[in-house]
């Protein structure tokens, strides 16, 4: 049977359900991108309502740390598009099996969508929406 | 079980917080120690998202002081959805009243869905400027006087200590701002957009960068910029009125004269505004 624990991140700062969850602040980003104080206490805010084990440091070794103490094989990390978050993800996916996930989208669209610019998503997305430009009332 | 690395969770108060992180992140603390005003959590979102008067949006939200959501901080972190704000307020008040609002949301998710396909591209040029002057002629660093809110501009520099204070910024502002870092100033918009990053609670890399280079005419036909009647009408006059510099302002003039100051073409870097430049 799969153990499973969920790492938390930026991009999804929400536990799934009751498996143990992690949090960890990537020390090495903070301090190459300078943030300020302002940015770390609001996470920590939004962690401080969450059932989640906040750390600091490495997160790739932090989280692989934190399933080996819970005898996990599993990690549950929602889906990201930060290439740092990606990077991370895929080391640990060396070592254990991956659960991406994602919530509910904004929008569903059929691919591809042409991002070259807003107006050309804005038609596929607005009509997706229920919101037909053509019809507004 | 419990790491030396793992962190507090029982604060009495936020400053009792505040000095637990002070402690394990005193780099960041150096950069700036105050923590914004703006609650982190589910449960600050979802008294914000109840108290949005979404109807006065679309004709109110370009003024400083209109109704908007203030929701970027939460739906940065997806600590809220858009999916679940834009569900929320078109049951609430129906969709096609609140079209501007949604379309706003869209552009989240328009630069999250551009943030897939370019990485860390998002920090590259997408396309070459159009304002006519060489990507080369542009400063790498962000100016000390912007930084420190010292340029004499009443509303540039409420927009900094804004920023650095509250960790946040209304979009207009940003706007502006961003126009005066780099067409006025001639910086890269990588360095603004970096320290934009250090600051904003809602900081984004993927919506950040791209607006700094919608702003720059990297990611758009034509480089956005104002002028001071713009700013005084949607500011209703407040930095203008004490502005130590009113009677030399350098956003004082006609769209078309601003735009043959600041977008000579090259001779050389061409002309750069200085602050002692002005218009009476
Ligand atoms: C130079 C510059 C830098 C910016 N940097 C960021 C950033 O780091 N993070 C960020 O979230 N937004 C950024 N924005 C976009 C926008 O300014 C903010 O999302 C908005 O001001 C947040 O305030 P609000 O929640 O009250 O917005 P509302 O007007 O109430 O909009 C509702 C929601 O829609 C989304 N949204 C609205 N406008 C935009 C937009 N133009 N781009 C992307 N999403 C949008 C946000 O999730 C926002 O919470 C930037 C804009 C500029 C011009």
């Amino acid at each position: 049977m799969s153990k499973v624990i969920q790492w938390i991140h930026d991009d999804l700062l929400r536990v799934t359900s009751d498996i143990p969850a992690i949090y960890v602040f990537d020390e090495e980003k903070l301090r190459s991108e300078s943030w300020s104080l302002k940015r770390i206490g609001f996470i920590y805010e939004c962690l401080l309502e969450l059932p989640v084990i906040i750390q600091k440091g490495d997160p790739v070794a932090e989280v692989a740390q934190f399933a080996h103490n819970h005898g996990a094989n599993t990690i549950r990390i929602a889906r990201t598009p930060d290439p740092r978050l990606q990077s991370q993800a895929h080391q640990l996916a060396r070592q254990f099996t991956i659960d991406l996930w994602a919530p509910e989208p904004f929008v569903n669209l059929s691919n591809p969508v042409d991002l070259r610019r807003f107006s050309r998503y804005w038609q596929k997305a607005s009509r997706a929406l229920g919101l037909d430009t053509r019809d507004r009332t | 079980m419990a790491a030396s690395n793992q962190l507090r969770r029982d604060f009495q108060d936020r400053d009792e917080m505040r000095q637990h992180l002070m402690e394990q992140f005193p780099d960041a603390a150096e950069v700036d120690s105050r923590l914004s005003p703006i609650p982190g959590g589910r449960g600050a979102a979802e008294s914000r998202l109840n108290q949005f008067r979404a109807l006065q949006y679309a004709g109110s939200r370009n003024f400083l002081d209109g109704e908007v959501s203030g929701l970027s901080p939460y739906t940065r972190y997806s600590v809220l959805t858009i999916a679940e704000v834009q569900e929320f307020v078109a049951g609430k008040f129906g969709l096609y009243r609140v079209y501007k609002f949604v379309q706003e949301l869209a552009w989240r998710d328009y630069w999250q869905r551009l943030y897939f396909q370019l990485g860390e591209g998002i920090w590259q040029d997408r396309e070459k400027n159009k304002t006519g002057i060489d990507a080369s002629c542009y400063s790498a660093a962000m100016p000390d006087d912007i930084v420190h809110g010292q340029t004499g501009l009443a509303c540039m520099d409420a927009f900094t200590n804004g920023l650095t204070a509250n960790g946040y910024l209304h979009n207009h502002a940003r706007m502006w701002f961003a126009a005066y870092v780099i067409h006025w100033r001639r910086v890269r918009w990588q360095a603004g957009a970096r320290w934009f990053l250090q600051h904003l609670v809602d900081g984004d890399p993927a919506s950040n960068n791209l607006s700094w280079q919608w702003v720059a005419s990297t990611f758009s036909s034509k480089p956005y910029f104002f002028n001071r009647e713009n700013l005084e009408r949607y500011t209703n006059g407040k930095y203008c009125e004490q502005c130590p510099r009113r009677n030399a302002c350098p956003f004082n003039a006609g769209y078309e004269t601003l735009a043959a100051e600041l977008f000579s073409p090259a001779r050389s870097c061409g002309s750069k505004y200085e602050p002692s430049h002005t218009h009476e």
